[in-house]
């Protein structure tokens, strides 16, 4: 029965993946014009100080207020976004990369270096994040690019670990059989086989990773470990504004806002992508 | 069909799995676009006897001849997986079609040791749709997409787009519905005979094996209980178990019917 | 046992890429060390004269190759000789041990409040599932995952302590002190522990004997209370275990925001000081105690699931 259920040139049912899919960009189309345009439209640089309107709350001239040197906190979320969610995103994608090279590297190879290589990663995994974070960068002395190397240090192990397992799964699929009997070089299983398959649940990760990472980033650059002051970086803006918060509160609460909804909105992307995945598998 | 030379033949084949042995000292032969079927119920190494010819798992025979690759092993079974000018159509076809390619790629992949034009190559593969009964819009279409039948059907263009001689099967029908069974078997069978290949076709379904299989060949617990010309095994098996297999098909129906279907 | 026994050969060899890793890290981090040791020995001088930096370095194998010093620094960890702090020049142990106290004070509070809350909102999500109430529950926990703790702290700064004058802002000795900064953290916990304990009861209550039992006339809180609380209490109790690296993570955020003396601030004040030996034990002694728990955690979960036991490790 369900042989005739597809006609000739049916149009095929729209797949939750491919909605969420177009969704996703849609949303991220508009993030991205939003910010572009808000750049455009804003009068002011971000490091333009204006002492004679400091600590001005909230006002028509100045949508979010300044800051103790009279500079737009508006203009400076929209760059910091650049910053915080910037880096993040690159150090995630170099987690993302690295991680997912080594746990296919380990499933692919025997069973000696694949222990190796994953006892490896067991030992980077020990360290909790920030605190390899702050020592490294504490010790290289803090600044923006120790910051995203002492992160990227420690941001691979769980993609490691995720790509191996799934890695080994599916290398054990019929459709991998398949392909080693057609005599697919293991480089040409690996690139058509196995990482698509691999890939989907890897994104979910990723997303994760990339909120905790924002989260790690503004919350370093807040004690003074990540990217320096004056650089407006929503953490950088807070260790900035903290002194004046009393007297001032916007300064404070916009940028922990930012970070706020930034990172909340990646993780209900992500929770939505990983219950598509759940319904198409 | 003329009887002619065997393309596979295997002598005493063994697999031992630590002290068990899971087949003992099997012998078969197939002859060029004829059809072998093992039977057996599961657990009876219907799909060791597969896989230890395929070279998945360590085996020993005394003689394994593939006529047109020139293969003769003569001890060890090869180590490397898969005989040359073979092709496997699985039991699952879903879980043998990658479902991140569309069925277009995943058949183009059976041509990858042959150098052929992308041009080529996809012509070849719009044919062997067509063979399948397939249309030209499944080309492009992921597994996730198209039933469990057409999926099946795909797989079989994927194994025939080759043109090899010989395709093991594994249980190719079972998972599939009664109607489609019915329809794939037909189209399986009408393939067989249009392009000679030969078939080793795994299964439990005696039915399926008495309406087109010539020679059968009934594994139970590793051990063959029976290996006769298909219409003699109807008509006077082999063996007492081999008998009760077939009045058990007889009462339940499932001989007769597909009996008439061939 | 037998299953932590197998278990205890990768164990050790984890323990040694992390005193490597830790060596590695310090090793090529910039700066004299015989200077800075020097610094440390004699606090009243500017500078030092050659032969003083060449002894040290004599007597610390300061020019010796990678290896040797790796060895001669394992060695004395092994002997459980982790070496004098450079800023006070006393054992790094014994002001370890002197901050332990604050951090695991405040983590502990934090755990236990969060956790009740965690629980109170889980249950309640789970009895009244698709309510306002779960969705609640689920709302709160999203954002309490996506909350940037320090500035949590520091809302929680400018309404108890700034305007209402509640409780003090910064600073450690009161228990006053304490409630700030253990809300702060106390949230973190709540809202990651709500997400996972809802989950762990839904699928305990989605069993298949909670049907039976409901079938048996056995009531819906005594199904509850008896069966499906403990039914997902021991995937909890290992997530939690699993989970402790990020609790120690938030409190030394919540340390630092709330300049309260502990670990946190320690290994941020011994980092910026470049106090090796000190930021060398404080960063070992984190991820020793995240392998020792962790591996705890999943013999736990092994000697509780049969089915674990041969199963490839939790990712």
């Amino acid at each position: 029965m369900s042989e005739v259920l597809l006609q000739k040139g049916a149009k095929l049912p729209d797949s939750p993946l491919s909605r969420f899919k177009r969704r996703t960009g849609l949303v991220l189309a508009v993030l991205a014009l939003g910010l572009c345009i808000g750049l455009w439209l804003t009068p002011y640089q971000p490091a333009q100080a204006d002492f004679l309107n400091r600590l001005a709350p909230p006002e028509p001239a100045h949508w979010f207020g300044t800051d103790h040197l009279g500079r737009d906190i508006g203009t400076r979320l929209l760059y910091g976004a650049f910053w915080s969610l910037g880096l993040a995103l690159v150090v995630s994608l170099a987690g993302l990369i690295a991680g997912t090279l080594v746990g296919l590297l380990a499933a692919r190879s025997g069973s000696f270096p694949d222990a190796l290589l994953m006892r490896v990663t067991d030992s980077f995994f020990a360290f909790p994040e920030l605190i390899a974070a702050v020592a490294f960068a504490g010790l290289f002395g803090p600044s923006t690019v120790n910051l995203v190397v002492a992160l990227s240090l420690v941001s691979w192990m769980k993609f490691a670990r995720l790509a191996r397992s799934l890695g080994l799964t599916i290398g054990e699929r019929d459709f991998v059989i398949q392909a080693r009997l057609n005599g697919l070089t293991d480089w040409l299983i690996l690139w058509r086989h196995i990482l698509p398959n691999v890939l989907p649940s890897l994104l979910v990760l990723w997303t994760s990773s990339w909120s905790r990472t924002i989260l790690a980033v503004s919350g370093l650059s807040f004690l003074g470990f990540g990217v320096q002051p004056p650089t407006a970086e929503w953490g950088a803006m807070l260790l900035d504004g903290k002194p004046y918060m009393q007297t001032a509160p916007h300064i404070m609460i916009f940028p922990g806002l930012a970070v706020l909804v930034s990172v909340l909105a990646i993780n209900l992307a992500g929770d939505r992508l990983r219950d598509v995945l759940a319904q198409t598998r | 069909m003329p009887p002619n030379d065997p393309v596979f033949q295997l002598e005493g084949l063994t697999v031992r799995a630590g002290d068990k042995v899971l087949l003992q000292d099997v012998s078969c032969d197939i002859q060029q676009g004829g059809m072998l079927c093992v039977i057996g119920e599961s657990g009876a190494g219907k799909s060791t006897l597969l896989k230890a010819v395929q070279g998945f798992l360590p085996a020993t025979c005394r003689r394994l001849v593939f006529t047109p690759s020139g293969t003769d092993i003569t001890g060890a079974v090869p180590t490397h997986p898969g005989l040359p000018q073979t092709r496997w159509v699985m039991q699952d076809p879903l879980a043998a079609l990658n479902p991140r390619l569309t069925l277009g790629a995943s058949i183009q992949e059976s041509l990858y040791r042959q150098n052929l034009t992308v041009q080529e190559r996809k012509s070849a593969v719009l044919a062997a749709l067509e063979d399948v009964q397939l249309g030209s819009e499944f080309y492009s279409r992921f597994p996730g997409q198209v039933s469990l039948g057409q999926a099946q059907r795909a797989c079989l263009a994927r194994a025939l787009i080759a043109r090899p001689k010989l395709i093991f099967f594994d249980e190719p029908l079972s998972a599939l519905d009664a109607l489609v069974q019915k329809k794939i078997a037909r189209q399986m069978e009408v393939l067989r005979r249009k392009t000679q290949t030969a078939y080793l076709v795994v299964t439990h379904d005696l039915g399926f094996a008495a309406a087109y299989a010539d020679k059968v060949l009934v594994l139970r617990m590793g051990q063959v209980e029976a290996y006769q010309p298909c219409d003699e095994f109807i008509a006077a098996p082999a063996s007492p178990y081999a008998e009760n297999l077939i009045e058990a098909a007889r009462s339940l129906g499932t001989l007769s019917h597909a009996s008439e279907a061939a | 046992m037998k299953y932590f026994l197998s278990r205890l050969p990768g164990l050790a060899f984890v323990l040694l890429g992390i005193s490597l890793i830790t060596f590695t890290l310090s090793y090529f981090s910039p700066g004299d060390r015989a200077e800075a040791i020097a610094h440390a020995r004699y606090p009243e001088e500017i500078a030092f004269p050659p032969e003083l930096l060449q002894a040290i370095r004599a007597e610390f194998h300061l020019e010796e190759p990678f290896w040797l010093q790796y060895l001669y620094w394992f060695g004395n960890v092994l002997r459980g000789d982790f070496g004098l702090s450079y800023a006070s020049q006393t054992s790094v142990w014994d002001i370890f041990i002197g901050n332990l106290g604050e951090t695991v004070t405040l983590s502990l509070t934090s755990l236990g409040l969060g956790l009740a809350v965690a629980f109170l909102l889980a249950s309640l999500a789970v009895r009244h599932p698709g309510t306002w109430l779960d969705r609640a529950a689920v709302m709160l926990s999203s954002v309490g995952a996506a909350m940037p703790s320090y500035w949590l702290g520091l809302l929680l700064i400018l309404g108890f302590a700034v305007h209402l004058g509640w409780f003090p802002s910064y600073g450690t000795g009161t228990p006053a002190h304490l409630v700030l900064p253990a809300l702060t953290l106390a949230f973190w916990v709540m809202a990651s522990q709500t997400r996972l304990l809802r989950s762990f009861m839904l699928e305990a209550a989605n069993q298949p004997f909670v049907e039976t039992l409901r079938l048996r006339g056995i009531s819906e809180s005594e199904i509850f209370f008896r069966h499906v609380l403990r039914h997902a209490m021991v995937p909890a109790v290992t997530m939690i275990a699993i989970d402790f690296a990020s609790l120690l993570e938030g409190a030394i955020i919540v340390e630092l925001t709330f300049a309260r003396s502990g670990l946190g601030s320690l290994l941020a004040g011994s980092v910026l000081s470049r106090d090796l030996p000190m930021v060398m034990f404080l960063v070992m002694f984190f991820a020793v105690a995240y392998v020792v728990i962790n591996s705890l955690a999943e013999a736990l979960q092994a000697a509780s699931d049969p089915a674990t036991r041969t199963q490839e490790q939790r990712v």
